[in-house]
């Protein structure tokens, strides 16, 4: 084992931990580059008034090298890791979601495919400009027929010769009012089969793309939202990434990146929520104290604590699983379901706290939760990565499914350590209750898939919290045991609503057979 | 009674043949060859071929095990794997 040699040898280990904290220290600097420029150039509520970002914020992120954290070194960017995106992205978006989530985008969906896949010329063609911020990028896939099931994506694209052809409309495509790259996802059933997809990289200004006016949003106003056309556009050949046909496979790694990134994207929102309550709730004073100091209230920030560790956990255990090389197909869709759902809360507390102040537009908190509410949709919906992960549970046999025990961990978290496995030893033993009574079948029960998913992950959840628990001081520790007493809890609670799963799906379909029947809530009929 | 379970046999394999296709939106089902593997050749995920693998027991009235099914890797696998369930579960047939 030539490389394990290599590895103990001390020297090399010493460069190796020298290398390590140059890039950390690298990473630290960027990051508080990215915090003194969101102090300095981003307004979140005159974005969000005006439903855009100016050009100028653009630009000057563009100088203060935010569009290249994703590229490699030599195509004039950061090369950072996923990881490290995401500590960038989760500090703009702890000052406004909008920004943060055209930064993540262009570094993330929007650039990945083309750094993963794309051919040397290609990328020599576009990265340099990507990187400086001369072209933004963005990702087109969704359109109106076909949101979570992108099998049903109707845009084609078809080979002319030397060139190929792209025919159809994306929906809801970020970044898509100022991009000038575009990646698209496309049938394409002379290239690669019946089925095959592939994606393609799409200059804004060639003949026959339209862009679309901005849509009118909830949340997230600052960031651009645009329907993209596509008539007739001629490509050459060597736009197309990869190999043509492997369009699905190669959206699902970028998918991987993209919910990642998000996911921190929602860390910064929930970050911001806590912080404006902090020092909300000590100053605001009722019935003589300070609110803080009442067992509701602090029941309320001991939880945001302790989702937010368990968040920022998430993230970054996803984080150092893809530079190690694992698959993250699996992990990153619980993060993305488990940041944006916990985000949404956070926001939800920190406006509960505020009282009718923090439901007036200038204090910024009612913002956060409008920013964070299409997260849950966006890039997979919850509902439906939930029954994905579910049916990929009980798809795994025992062995496969394994149980991640926590080798070491502080002993002041020993007991919940504990308490987690045996948290884990009941979702296990569901699992096979679940296929031995159902068999095949169990994917026509989603309302029991979706509570498996809950389970495993806030079990992950409180792995990760656990883990990220390591060599931390008191404080952090009693936020991270905090942080896994609550996910065990929201584990048991969906193990133990199984059993009447098929009650409940009983009564919400002769609930919903007679309401779509009638078309409104019927009043009642007294005898 | 040899050509009748022949018969019947040939119905059910046409049957899971044009699943396979309506799962996987193809025009054509005689595109399908019955050594083409489900992941590889036809592009099918675990959750399609839980979807195929749920419409058959559904229709054929058959308990299948989620275990046994997860060895299924080809078109002919997945025919066999039916027939021997159904065999089994309804021998008087």
């Amino acid at each position: 084992m030539p490389n394990n040699t290599l590895m103990s040898d001390p020297i090399v280990q010493s460069h190796q931990a020298v290398r390590e904290a140059t890039d950390r220290s690298m990473l630290g600097l960027v990051v508080e580059q990215a915090r003194r420029f969101a102090a300095r150039e981003i307004d979140p509520i005159a974005f969000d008034r005006a439903a855009q970002l100016p050009r100028r914020v653009l630009k000057a992120a563009a100088e203060a090298g935010l569009f290249g954290l994703a590229i490699p070194e030599s195509y004039g960017g950061l090369a950072l890791s996923l990881g490290d995106i995401c500590q960038v992205v989760s500090e703009l978006a702890t000052r406004d979601g909008s920004f943060a989530t055209s930064i993540g985008l262009h570094n993330g969906l929007g650039t990945r495919g083309l750094i993963a896949y794309g051919s040397q010329s290609l990328k020599e063609k576009w990265l340099p400009k990507l990187a400086s911020g001369e072209a933004i990028a963005s990702f087109a896939a969704t359109e109106t027929g076909a949101g979570s099931d992108l099998m049903a994506i109707r845009t084609t694209l078809t080979p002319r010769g030397e060139q190929v052809r792209l025919d159809g409309e994306k929906s809801y495509v970020t970044n898509g009012g100022f991009a000038g790259l575009y990646t698209v996802l496309a049938r394409s059933p002379e290239m690669g089969g019946a089925r095959a997809h592939s994606l393609v990289c799409v200059p804004r200004d060639t003949p026959g793309v339209e862009v679309g006016a901005e849509e009118h949003k909830m949340g997230l106003r600052g960031s651009s939202t645009v329907t993209v056309s596509f008539d007739g556009v001629m490509l050459p050949m060597e736009n197309v990434l990869g190999t043509s046909g492997q369009g699905i496979a190669y959206a699902q790694h970028i998918l991987t990146w993209g919910r990642t990134i998000m996911a921190s994207g929602c860390i910064g929102a929930a970050r911001n929520a806590l912080n404006a309550v902090l020092s909300y709730v000590i100053e605001r004073k009722q019935f003589g104290r300070s609110i803080g100091h009442f067992g509701a209230s602090r029941a309320h920030v001991a939880t945001m604590a302790a989702k937010l560790w368990a968040m920022e956990a998430m993230v970054e255990r996803t984080g150092i699983e893809d530079i190690n090389g694992g698959s993250i197909d699996g992990i990153s869709g619980a993060t993305k379901v488990f940041c944006s759902d916990e985000a949404f809360d956070i926001c939800d507390r920190a406006i509960q706290l505020h009282g009718a102040l923090g439901f007036l537009s200038d204090l910024g908190v009612e913002r956060l939760l409008r920013d964070a509410r299409v997260t849950r949709i966006f890039e997979g919906a919850n509902d439906v990565i939930l029954v994905f992960a579910g049916t990929a549970l009980i798809a795994l046999s025992r062995s496969d499914a394994g149980r991640r025990c926590h080798a070491t961990v502080e002993p002041d978290l020993e007991e919940v350590a504990r308490a987690w496995e045996r948290v884990e030893q009941e979702l296990q033993e569901s699992l096979d209750r679940v296929r031995k009574k159902y068999g095949v079948k169990a994917i026509r029960h989603q309302l029991v898939l979706q509570r498996l998913a809950r389970a495993h992950i806030a079990l992950q959840a409180a792995s990760a919290s656990l883990w990220r628990a390591r060599a931390v001081d008191a404080v952090a520790r009693s936020v991270a045991r905090l942080s896994v007493q609550q996910l065990l809890a929201t584990a048991k609670e969906n193990l133990s609503t199984l059993e009447s799963s098929e009650i409940d799906e009983s009564n919400h379909l002769q609930v919903t057979e007679a309401l779509y029947r009638l078309g409104a809530m019927p009043q009642p009929v007294r005898a | 009674m040899n050509s009748h379970v022949n018969n019947d046999q040939s119905k059910r394999r046409q049957r899971i043949i044009a699943l396979v296709a309506e799962i996987l939106e193809l025009d054509d089902p005689k595109s399908i060859k019955p050594t083409d593997r489900l992941r590889e050749d036809l592009g099918m995920d675990s959750l399609g071929s839980l979807e195929l693998l749920s419409t058959i027991s559904e229709e054929l009235k058959l308990d299948l095990e989620m275990e046994d099914a997860m060895g299924i890797s080809t078109i002919e696998d997945a025919c066999a794997f039916v027939e021997h369930h159904y065999a089994e579960q309804h021998p008087n047939e």
